[in-house]
């Protein structure tokens, strides 16, 4: 940290108590699940047991004659809806029409007077399918004779959140495509000192979130109100907007409390599916998943890589080619951004002069896949840290050596076209070889490795928001963007109280309702310190400039005789602050001004990405050679974060997004089976526990004031993840001289890599 | 996971009340005791029952007591009583720390031991650990009271011997003498174990010679299950038990009939048997796994 830059700080820079912490852990925070409305009906869900089927029929007439149940709604009876949603292919019906592309796809909803009833009459409802063949992966799908997913064209989405077109719907499996090319790639790999060459895999992972999708829905005169789970609401308000073709004004999302997303929460899930129900039933009705209807409803895209990359005799990286099959299971979701994403990300944060990518978007019948934390960046990390261990080991230099050698440089344009690196990779990669002991001697069994990540991250810069200074001197601010445990309900009342200049305990924040809160496109990407931070600022700064010609006014002076000051303002011998300020002007102790801030693509933001989010991350495991056991001894992390509005907060970011990085490389894999889902529920999907944790962990935070966000901080929370299955299987490497190129870790996949490791070099088996 | 369907819970005032609930509803319904396997299994919709009978307000069916030369755990004792009994720390080690690493702290607090049995989820702890101590259920029924070695009580995957009308109140355990070494050892990926291996060492007096073996190893076959032969393999001299404990934990192996599922292949669960085995002995032999 640079101190003498920070000096001046009041109340950023520091880590207050996260504001909403008391009232989550004492149970009395809001969450969707606690909203019951007056005359509440209640739906449950009946799925399909196929991966790919032709709805032939449906009787659903004994579950609307049982006792206590309003309505069953079904895709053959959505006349007066526009049925398909979408914010990148318009594919998704919000309910099964005529035929399932997966297993666990609603197929019919039944409403009645509690959520017990509606369960038991979902097997009161008879469905006859015709069984189709299915795709399960991502080349089959591809194959000529392959059985199409989706008949229909499909427009691009006006907010797909990319410029380039969308291939879905062209006759084939395939959701999308992606190319990069830059150099000459072939000439490179004939002219380079070695190459590392292999296929990776990163496997379909669930962001699991305590809180699974929950929404509740009415249609009234005045149109569509839904309380959801929802990470993004403005753009669930979008998709709405189309299915019940109203203006976005009678469209209301109301999101409080959001209990974790990772991802998973963004864009539209369920809220088509609760509003439709409501539409139906004709009262609000509540529709809540349990966990294992969650992991039935969105997933992380699993990434098989094909890569090379070649240095020359210098030992500088000179060209990266890969070819990467993504799949993105029944419905597009989010993965024609994840699709453009991960091949920027492929490229990693070098600057390599020859580079070619070609990324394949497939569907398949398996659950839909969309954002997960990190986004496309970790599934394509996994293959490029490990590469770069490989080279390293090719050319008998120090892996972290090597990086350093290698990582793009502050103010480097490393990715044609995109904003220059605004981070300190080699500052980050020091700090946590420092942490993590890299020099050191190591324990028989032990192994370390070392890995980074930039992502171009931030998304599109749309932000809005209004800042309310009331004449007592507290404020409220209007805010777009979601609470989902990050912590922006605290940091964005630190830059209010900041910039205002005054107690951190009077700014209260108003969030997330679209019918109240100004536009914010998306809480994701890592933006919202960046962008909902930098438009608190302006907003507050606009606040104070009003505040000012409202003091010349009451002191009948010039504005230019005015001095703004923290809290208020002087003028010669007078001294206000703002409550005096406003209560003069409005001759009444009461009343406001409203500071107001619009981000756009453009000044600080006109070049993409709105920010590097970049980071290092180190690891010390122990491998138990005999049952291929991995545990993780030491982790150290540094997220190149500009400035740490709250600290405390930006390491807790990191020290989860790593965790979930342990949980893809060592456990974490969903598994199909004969068209089925193996193991989706938490006894069988095997997240991290307490228990797997290392026993030292060492988090730091670069900041160098460098990013675009108030106070030149940036965003972070998502790269300590990217790099993790790599550093896992660079230090399985290190240890026990395996290379595993499939995450996750498991024991025996170990096991039988040090094995066959063995056996390849003529060594005894132990 | 989906909502429990309805049914209503019965709190029988002693065994005889229990019994005759059970005779009454017959396949509508089950014994309740503490339902951490029962509930699970209901809320998946694997399972359904009317009326669940709540055994767990029985009084007397959780002690813990030396009788003569075994230790009776009260069918009703929860893991986490097992793991916190002074007597069942003093007299079998063994059973109180295979009991503090059971699931998880919300399964032990509520969880028993006889629900456990009783469930006979093949990823039992305490089933296999009391295979190998040579434990006992005492069950009741309307004709009166039986024991059931643990191979007898434990049918198959998810099935009990018990009959209709027959309750477990408890298990007898032989507490070890002096001479006897044991040991349980466990190897987890996920939830539920993906093997269980218990060892018990019958030593003559000056530790030289093991006299007798008992292992067991679960999770891998539809109930644990014991090898005649790799018991009498491990029983001879030692000092040289590292020789033949490999032979013997292929023979422990042959006699689980393994398969490949999501837990690992059979070739791998092979070899971790034999692993857990020989860590098994050195932790018997020499106090460190």
């Amino acid at each position: 940290m640079s101190d003498d830059k920070s000096r001046d700080f009041e109340v950023v820079n520091r880590s207050v108590p996260r504001r909403d912490g008391r009232a989550k852990v004492s149970g009395r925070a809001l969450y969707v699940s606690d909203v019951k409305l007056a005359g509440m009906a209640y739906a449950k869900v009946l799925r399909s047991p196929y991966a790919h089927a032709t709805i032939v029929s449906m009787d659903t007439s004994r579950a609307e004659a049982h006792p206590g149940v309003y309505n069953v709604l079904r895709g053959d009876d959505l006349e007066g809806l526009n049925p398909y949603f979408g914010h990148a292919v318009k594919d998704h019906p919000l309910v099964a029409i005529d035929k399932v592309r997966y297993a666990g796809e609603p197929v019919a909803a039944v409403i009645a007077e509690d959520e017990l009833t509606a369960y038991e009459a979902l097997e009161l409802i008879h469905v006859e399918y015709e069984e189709l063949p299915a795709v399960m992966e991502p080349q089959e799908s591809l194959a000529a004779d392959a059985p199409l997913l989706h008949q229909r064209q499909f427009e691009a989405g006006a907010l797909r959140g990319f410029e380039g077109e969308v291939t879905a719907g062209r006759g084939t499996n395939l959701c999308q495509e992606h190319h990069i090319k830059w150099g000459d790639v072939d000439e490179a790999f004939a002219n380079a000192a070695a190459v590392a060459e292999g296929e990776y895999y990163f496997p379909m992972a669930y962001a699991y979130a305590m809180e699974p999708y929950v929404a509740i829905a009415e249609v009234g005169d005045d149109g569509v109100t839904i309380y959801s789970s929802a990470q993004h609401p403005f753009m669930v308000r979008h998709d709405l907007k189309t299915i019940f073709d109203m203006p976005v004004s009678q469209i209301r999302l109301i999101v409080p409390f959001v209990g974790g997303g990772y991802g998973s929460k963004s864009y539209t899930k369920i809220e088509p599916l609760a509003s439709a129900c409501a539409w139906k039933a004709r009262r609000p009705v509540k529709l809540q998943l349990s966990v294992e209807e969650a992991m039935l409803t969105t997933r992380g895209d699993d990434a098989l890589t094909w890569m090379r990359t070649a240095v020359d005799a210098d030992g500088k990286i000179i060209a990266r080619q890969a070819k990467i099959y993504m799949n993105t299971g029944a419905y597009a979701e989010n993965s024609p951004l994840v699709c453009e994403k991960s091949s920027n990300r492929c490229v990693g944060p070098y600057a390599i002069p020859n580079v070619q990518i070609d990324n394949h978007m497939v569907y398949t019948n398996t659950v839909p896949a969309s954002s997960f934390r990190g986004f496309g960046c970790a599934q394509v990390t996994m293959a490029g840290e490990s590469q770069i261990d490989e080279l390293a080991a090719k050319i008998g230099m120090d892996p972290y050596e090597f990086r350093l050698h290698n990582a793009a440089r502050p103010k480097q344009e490393f990715f044609p076209g995109m904003r220059p690196f605004d981070g300190t990779l080699t500052e980050d990669l020091k700090i946590v070889a420092e942490n993590i002991g890299w020099k050191e001697p190591l324990p028989s069994g032990h192994g370390r490795s070392i890995g980074c990540s930039a992502s171009d991250a931030g998304a599109y810069p749309l932000t809005s928001t209004a800042v309310r200074v009331h004449a007592d001197g507290s404020a409220s601010l209007m805010i777009g963007s979601t609470e989902l445990g990050q912590g922006s309900h605290t940091v964005l009342p630190q830059i209010a109280a900041e910039e205002l200049g005054i107690p951190f305990d009077l700014v209260r924040v108003v969030s997330s309702d679209t019918a109240i809160t100004p536009y914010d496109r998306s809480t994701g990407a890592s933006r919202t310190t960046t962008l909902m931070g930098r438009a608190v600022q302006e907003a507050s700064q606009e606040a104070k400039e009003q505040m000012v010609r409202m003091a010349a006014d009451v002191l009948g002076v010039e504005e230019s005789e005015i001095e703004s000051v923290r809290g208020g303002i002087t003028c010669g011998e007078a001294r206000l602050n703002w409550s005096e300020v406003l209560t003069r002007y409005y001759k009444l102790p009461d009343g406001e001004v409203i500071g107001r801030a619009y981000i756009r693509k453009d000044k600080d933001f006109a070049q993409l990405p709105v920010f590097w989010e970049a980071a290092s991350t180190g690891i010390e495991v122990s491998v138990d050679e005999e049952t291929g056991k991995v545990t993780m001894e030491k982790l150290g992390t540094c997220g190149d974060v500009g400035l740490a509005i709250n600290p405390a907060l930006a390491e807790g970011q990191d020290i989860g997004a790593a965790t979930t990085g342990m949980g893809i490389g060592m456990f974490e894999e969903l598994e199909f089976d004969r068209n089925q889902l193996l193991n989706g529920n938490l006894l069988e999907y095997r997240l991290p526990r307490f228990s797997d944790m290392p026993r030292t962990v060492k988090l730091e935070l670069v900041q160098n004031r460098d990013g675009v966000g108030p106070y030149g901080a940036k965003g972070g929370g998502e790269a300590s993840l990217n790099s993790l299955p790599a550093n896992i299987a660079n230090a399985v490497y290190a240890a026990t001289g395996a290379r595993i190129r499939r995450a996750p870790l498991t024991p025996e996949k170990v096991w039988r890599a040090i094995r066959e490791t063995r056996a390849a070099r003529g060594e005894n088996e132990s | 996971m989906m909502p429990l369907r309805r049914f209503a819970i019965h709190r029988p005032a002693d065994l005889r009340e229990a019994a005759e609930m059970l005779d009454h509803y017959g396949e509508n319904g089950s014994l309740y005791a503490g339902g951490t396997e029962l509930l699970l299994a209901m809320r998946h919709d694997l399972l359904r029952y009317a009326h669940l009978i709540d055994i767990k307000t029985v009084a007397g069916l959780d002690g813990i007591e030396r009788r003569d030369e075994h230790l009776h755990i009260g069918a009703a004792a929860t893991h986490r009583t097992i793991e916190r009994s002074a007597v069942v720390r003093e007299q079998l080690p063994v059973m109180a720390e295979m009991a503090a690493n059971v699931a998880n702290v919300r399964v032990r607090a509520t969880g028993t031991l006889g629900g456990n049995l009783a469930f006979a989820e093949p990823h039992s702890d305490p089933a296999t650990l009391l295979l190998a101590l040579g434990g006992n259920a005492r069950a009741q029924g309307k004709s009166g009271e039986r024991t059931l070695a643990m191979d007898e009580l434990l049918a198959g995957a998810y099935e009990n011997s018990l009959a209709q009308d027959e309750i477990l109140t408890g298990v007898d355990v032989p507490v070890p003498g002096p001479s006897q070494r044991t040991a349980y050892l466990k190897f987890q990926v996920h939830e539920r174990p993906l093997l269980g291996l218990a060892l018990s060492l019958e030593l003559d007096d000056d530790g030289g010679v093991i006299r007798e073996a008992r292992c067991a190893v679960g999770c891998v076959s539809p109930t644990p299950c014991r090898s005649a032969t790799a018991e009498s393999l491990i029983a001879g001299p030692a000092d040289s038990l590292e020789q033949r404990i490999e032979e013997a934990g292929e023979a422990l192996a042959d006699e689980a009939a393994l398969t490949d599922d999501r837990e690992g292949s059979a070739e791998y669960k092979r070899h971790l048997i034999g692993v857990l085995l020989r860590r098994a002995a050195r932790k018997c032999l020499n106090g460190n796994g």
